[in-house]
């Protein structure tokens, strides 16, 4: 099959993943309901950080925290996106992909497609909650498309993990086991509080963390003007994690198709 | 006193569907009566209203005396039940599971032990017992079931497509069983669409089709309503307009069918020797000759104008 | 049905509930897990909102584990509320259905369960919590959390059976779990009355589960006194009646 009809494919198995997701709820609540729910409530309740003193100049608790909500749907987004792919291979749905005359990576490719999709609509979901509850983004417009960018690569990173995991294990009770393991991760970066502020052991882990670098990126732009540090940093891990995961999704791919699954 | 009454029972359901369109129904105690239809006839609907688990909109019902609706509890309290979704627990054992059973209907806990493992030799699950019914092959899950129905020894039975799905020697089993639980007294109701189950099992029969019923006897009288037996013959050289000259006189002739004669006999079997006789007298070779009885496919076709099972003839046991 | 059969019917129901924690390997592990991470992460990150004046307790741990108790408490009952969807769509409850046990027992066999199930995330929360030095709160303290968790799992259970009998579909969990979530957490949950900041420091005054809250933290940050007991306790029974009086009518409306 050439290049077109494969792209065809992806856009088709793309599409199919987000309408899935936008049907079930107990796919779609972790990626906008819970995370919307902790940031109403963790804003409004951890609101008097700000007065702490080493706390970053902000405009209020909110835009601090929005960055770690996106975070936080994200990776929830790319641990869905793999509960999907293992249950389409529980019930076989990725044999009838197989039999077809697609690229055997298209199969990945097409649910990354999706995921991506999911982690743009939930930036813009949260960019708008934001701005709609007093959040202000210093760096305006070219900020939050860079907030969606920064969290739309991400969701593609994140996602390839979840289908490697899928794909390793073929088990959607296994994938959606690893939901605690999100939030340890999250947990131990600098989503919710920043670094220095936090408790050892947890602050040490968060200054190496590659998410807190990411979180950083996303919330540069509300926060402050652009700097260019972090931003490389976020890039940067963006890019290592996402070499990663994809590398691990297509060697994940290559044993199931050579055990025959 | 009947054992199951409906009048003019119905249940629409949201959006206007009439999954069950006007039943009247009388059950004997002592009874085995079944409902034969299609998928989507409205069985299930009329078993689940019947076992107290859907409300009708309309009419009213009553099994074992007691009204289903005014007084639900004494009509479970009468009744077993094995449903079609085989409500079974596969962590459970089977021997766990008809021990629940007998603690839900309040029987006291050694009471409950011993007709339990009277009911796992009954139903020969005594070596699996304490396994899982997770590990239960699909005649075994049916068996377990059918148990655990029995444990409060009721007086009316529901069994909901007892035996769909499971292979003929299983199918056997199933049906002795229900022959011994009625010859001890039991009323049975049960939903199948399988013909030969309702004709082996059934004292009545009920075609239900879209919601009613359509008909209502013995297997056998609906049978001879609609027709008596025929002979088909295929002919060795052919020649068929000769034949049916012949067959002729000792029957009403029917369409040739694929090269073969057919020929309505007045009384079945005994008349095939005579035919076979006047066609070998008339110089024409018999190769092969079936006497087909009217099945209930033929009843179901006659009242309802379709068929039971378009496929499904081959997987009923011989 | 006569009171020892009912008794036997709840044994049985509350048995049949225990299978799934003993006969599925580490299916213990999730309603441990997401509470105890909870409570490791959230006083790891939000330690230092001890610091800020107005939180009068020694330590942020000590201030936040009623929390991850009572949230221990949602989790397993929300998932009693699950699981019964899932029942209800395998066909399993019609067998509890068609039998002659009254709704009310069969309510008070998979609600009973949830209860005691609360107490296992509870017990593995107080061990990592004093072990990482929250106060003892003295015998009538624990008495009175402890207590408050079987509540609050019974609590929860009732709000996942509501939802599971009106639903009758698994897909409705998010929402069996989201719903105890806000309950608990809009509340001084985080941070006292005082320093809570816009809706939810109103939210907070009028959720009677505030109450409940700050009835099960005293012992962890201070002294136990009959006067901040009462209020929590009395919130907690309120909201029992009132959930329980809802599963019951679920229950009861089952076969429309």
């Amino acid at each position: 099959m050439n290049l077109a009809a494969n792209l065809r494919v992806i856009w088709a198995l793309g599409a199919r993943s987000v309408k899935q997701t936008l049907r079930r709820p107990q796919l779609l609540a972790p990626i906008i309901v819970f995370p919307s729910l902790l940031l109403a409530i963790q804003t409004g309740g951890a609101g008097r950080a700000v007065d702490l003193p080493g706390f970053p100049q902000v405009h209020g608790f909110l835009d601090f925290m929005l960055a770690g909500a996106m975070i936080q749907s994200t990776l929830l987004a790319g641990n869905s996106g793999g509960i999907a792919l293992a249950v389409d291979i529980e019930m076989g749905f990725t044999d009838r992909l197989l039999a077809a005359p697609i690229a055997r990576f298209s199969m990945v490719l097409g649910r990354l497609a999706g995921t991506a999709v999911l982690g743009a609509l939930s930036a813009v979901w949260f960019i708008a909650i934001g701005l709609i509850f007093g959040a202000r983004i210093e760096e305006g417009v070219g900020g939050a498309l860079l907030m969606v960018l920064f969290v739309t690569l991400s969701a593609v990173a994140f996602g390839a993990l979840g289908a490697a995991i899928a794909l390793r294990t073929g088990r959607a009770s296994v994938v959606q086991g690893l939901f605690p393991l999100v939030f340890v991760i999250l947990f131990l970066s600098s989503a919710f509080f920043p670094e220095d502020l936090m408790l050892e052991p947890a602050k040490t882990v968060a200054q190496y963390n590659p998410i807190s670098f990411i979180v950083e990126g996303i919330r540069d732009p509300v926060i402050s003007s652009l700097s260019t540090r972090k931003l490389f940093e976020a890039i940067a891990s963006i890019a290592l994690i996402g070499a990663l995961s994809i590398w691990l999704s297509s060697i994940a791919l290559r044993r199931r198709l050579r055990i025959g699954g | 006193m009947a054992a199951i009454e409906a009048r003019r029972l119905e249940r629409v359901f949201s959006g206007g569907v009439r999954a069950v369109d006007g039943v009247d129904l009388e059950v004997d105690e002592g009874e085995i009566y079944a409902f034969l239809g299609p998928n989507g006839a409205g069985k299930t609907t009329i078993v689940r209203i019947l076992t107290t688990l859907l409300r009708p909109t309309a009419g009213s019902a009553r099994v074992a005396g007691f009204d289903v609706a005014d007084e639900p509890a004494k009509v479970r309290r009468a009744i077993g039940v094995a449903l079609q979704e085989a409500a079974l627990d596969p962590l459970m054992t089977g021997r766990e599971l008809i021990r629940l059973q007998a603690t839900l209907h309040g029987l006291p806990r050694d009471e409950g032990r011993r007709r339990a493992e009277a009911l796992l030799e009954r139903v020969d699950l005594v070596g699996a017992a304490d396994r899982q019914i997770g590990t239960y092959s699909g005649g075994m899950r049916r068996r377990v079931d059918l148990a655990s129905a029995l444990v409060h020894e009721p007086r009316v039975l529901f069994l909901d497509e007892p035996t769909t799905g499971l292979d003929p020697v299983s199918r056997k089993a199933i049906w002795e069983e229900v022959a011994k639980l009625n010859a001890d007294g039991t009323t049975v109701f049960l939903t199948t669409q399988y013909l030969e189950e309702a004709d082996q099992l059934a004292n009545r029969v009920g075609i239900i089709d879209f919601g009613r019923i359509v008909a209502e006897d013995t297997p056998g009288r609906l049978k001879a309503q609609i027709g008596r037996p025929h002979l088909e013959i295929k002919l060795g050289d052919g020649a068929v307009k000769r034949a049916q000259e012949v067959v002729g006189r000792f029957g009403r002739p029917l369409p040739s069918k694929d090269g073969a004669v057919l020929v309505e006999l007045e009384r079945g079997a005994a008349e095939i020797a005579p035919v076979v006789r006047a066609l070998d007298e008339a110089g024409l070779i018999v190769e092969a000759l079936d006497l087909v009885e009217p099945s209930l496919d033929d009843v179901f076709v006659a009242k309802t104008g379709h068929r039971l099972e378009p496929a499904e003839a081959s997987e009923q046991p011989e | 049905m006569g009171w020892r059969a009912a008794m036997a019917t709840i044994g049985a129901l509350v048995r049949r509930a225990g299978n799934e924690l003993l006969r599925v390997p580490g299916a213990a592990i999730p309603g441990v897990l997401a509470p105890t991470i909870f409570f490791l992460g959230l006083t790891s990150v939000f330690g230092h909102l001890n610091a800020l004046p107005g939180f009068t307790s020694g330590t942020y741990q000590s201030f936040l584990i009623p929390i991850s108790l009572m949230q221990g408490a949602g989790f397993t009952g929300a998932a009693t509320g699950v699981n019964l969807a899932r029942d209800i769509e395998q066909g399993w409850f019609d067998r509890l259905l068609v039998s002659p046990a009254p709704r009310s027992v069969l309510l008070a066999g998979l609600v009973i369960s949830a209860s005691l199930r609360s107490l296992i995330p509870a017990t593995v929360l107080l061990t990592v919590g004093f072990s990482l030095g929250v106060s003892w709160p003295g015998l009538g303290g624990l008495a009175i959390a402890i207590v408050i968790v079987l509540g609050m799992g019974t609590l929860a259970a009732c709000w996942g059976m509501v939802l599971a009998l009106r639903f009758k579909s698994q897909s409705a969990a998010p929402l069996m779990q989201a719903g105890m979530l806000v309950l608990i957490l809009t509340t001084t949950a985080y941070a006292p009355l005082a320093l809570l900041t816009g809706w939810l420091h109103t939210a907070a005054r009028f959720n009677p589960v505030t109450q409940v809250v700050e009835t099960a933290r005293q012992g962890f940050v201070g002294g136990v006194t009959w006067g901040n007991t009462w209020p929590g306790l009395l919130a907690l029974t309120g909201l029992l009646l009132l959930l329980g009086a809802l599963a019951l009518r679920g229950m009861r409306r089952t076969a429309i």
